[in-house]
């Protein structure tokens, strides 16, 4: 199983998987809404679908301007540092990838991420920590992985798994607010509607585990990334020894926030801070263990 | 009337899809053509640096001649090979004959030391790795072609789109068979 191949193909069905599940609970609330709300309750569902969509997709379209603000990323030319763009110029070679917009961003914890809605209008970023630990081969296996999320346009599927995930829980918000402020007279009217007290549960879960799954797909993409990347440089000792220089680090993020978490190589918040379930990013050891297994049996 | 209505749909439904396999076929091709146009920029590349970096290794170790004369002479014969087995063949062949010209470098302190050598050294190792990374995109595009040029459905279409099985780019590196890398 250690094929990157086999990983690849494995990943995607997973993320698809994930993705259908997304779809059923937006159904599931859907349903909620209609059998114990009646016409108001199916009044919601345009409008939180427009209000997530217009938001989500804003955010997808000026992802790269967007996120070099949040992050305080700044784009820079080849001149600025000719053996970073030497790197990221063998690894769009390898990928058969138009070169992307490189970016610096000004921190001492050494971490990357990848944005941009399509291979065209990529952006990919370092921090400073990053450039300045990492030797050749080990920043060869980064900017592959970042790549990968630009080649298995992520960002595209963090916005598909976002935007689900908004309608649900503005579906469910809505709803909440419609049962405490008169809810109950609309019941009053409709005898046959779907008892109220049975439409708060679903209501109260649908958002959570909706949140539960963006997170998991988030991990099914880095460890997506990971297996595509050593497909890009047939490496995979330089990512791993990559990953364990982020492991033995301590230092976090300074513009960091939960809502670019997910773009990152190593999650840049406080490990302590989030549970596994909700963490965006697999345990780094468990990356690093996958990667030791391509190294020794790369033909399995 | 409704018969010949379904006949025509039928027809006009192959056609399509005869179209799409066709049009799949030649971008295959296409791409296999670029792939191979790539490798050939980042042979040139290759190609370009050496007499600087010959130059530079001769201030130090003019002495470590066969290693300099067998650089030289890998980099003629690549120039002059037109067919592609002999563009990959002397492609391996300037791959080790400069790897063994690096492995000498590493005896002169002085020369691993100097300002030029330390800005080839960076020149060559992004070059060397854009010529295989270029070498291994290219066999992944002839691989994906082949393997349509070989199954059903495209393979029925292969005589209508003119495009066959392609060469893989095979270079003979005893590194690179040593490695613990993935070759496919």
């Amino acid at each position: 199983m250690a094929n990157f191949r086999a990983l690849q193909a494995a990943n995607k069905r997973k993320t698809f998987g994930l993705l259908f599940f997304m779809g059923l609970l937006v159904w599931l609330i859907a349903y909620v809404a209609i059998s114990s709300f009646g016409g108001t309750g199916a009044g919601v569902i345009p409008l939180a679908v427009g209000i997530s969509l217009i938001s989500v997709w804003g955010s997808y379209y000026a992802s790269d301007k967007l996120v070099l603000k949040m992050t305080r990323a700044k784009v820079i030319q080849e001149s600025d540092n000719p053996k970073l763009f030497n790197l990221v110029n063998e690894v769009c070679i390898a990928s058969g990838l138009p070169m992307p917009k490189v970016a610096i961003v000004e921190d001492p914890a050494p971490n990357a991420f990848a944005t941009g809605r399509d291979p065209n209008h990529a952006l990919i970023a370092f921090t400073t920590g990053l450039l300045d630990v990492m030797d050749r081969d080990e920043l060869q296996g980064v900017v592959a992985h970042e790549m990968s999320h630009v080649a298995n346009r992520d960002t595209l599927v963090s916005a598909i798994a976002a935007t689900t995930a908004g309608i649900i829980a503005l579906i469910s918000d809505i709803l909440m607010r419609m049962l405490w402020f008169g809810g109950g007279k609309n019941r009053d009217h409709h005898g046959n509607q779907m008892p109220i007290f049975l439409a708060i549960i679903p209501l109260i879960l649908a958002p959570i585990a909706a949140t539960l799954l963006k997170a998991a797909i988030s991990r099914k993409r880095e460890a997506l990334a990971d297996a595509t990347a050593v497909s890009f440089t047939r490496n995979p000792a330089g990512l791993r020894a990559a990953l364990e220089v982020l492991a033995r680090d301590n230092t976090v993020v300074q513009a960091r926030s939960s809502a670019v978490a997910h773009m990152y190589i190593e999650s840049p918040l406080d490990a302590s801070a989030a549970s596994r379930l909700f963490a965006t990013h697999p345990p780094i050891q468990e990356r690093i263990e996958i990667l030791r297994k391509m190294e020794s049996n790369p033909l399995n | 009337m409704d018969a010949s209505l379904l006949i025509v749909i039928a027809v006009g439904l192959f056609v399509i899809y005869a179209v799409i396999q066709y049009n799949r076929l030649v971008r295959l091709n296409v791409q296999v053509d670029e792939a191979f146009a790539q490798i050939e920029v980042q042979l040139k590349r290759r190609a370009d640096l050496i007499p600087n970096l010959v130059e530079t290794v001769k201030g130090y170790a003019s002495h470590e001649r066969e290693a300099l004369e067998n650089v030289v002479q890998a980099r003629a014969a690549s120039t002059t090979a037109s067919t592609l087995p002999a563009i990959a063949a002397a492609d391996g062949a300037l791959t080790n004959a400069l790897r063994g010209l690096l492995a000498v470098a590493e005896a002169y302190p002085d020369l691993k030391a100097s300002t030029n050598f330390l800005q080839l050294q960076e020149e060559l190792a992004t070059t060397e790795n854009k010529v295989s990374f270029s070498r291994q995109f290219y066999n992944e595009t002839v691989r994906t072609l082949n393997t349509a040029v070989k199954t059903i459905p495209t393979s029925f279409f292969v005589g209508l789109a003119k495009v066959g099985a392609r060469e893989f780019y095979e270079v003979d590196d005893p590194a690179a068979r040593n490695a613990p890398n993935v070759k496919f």
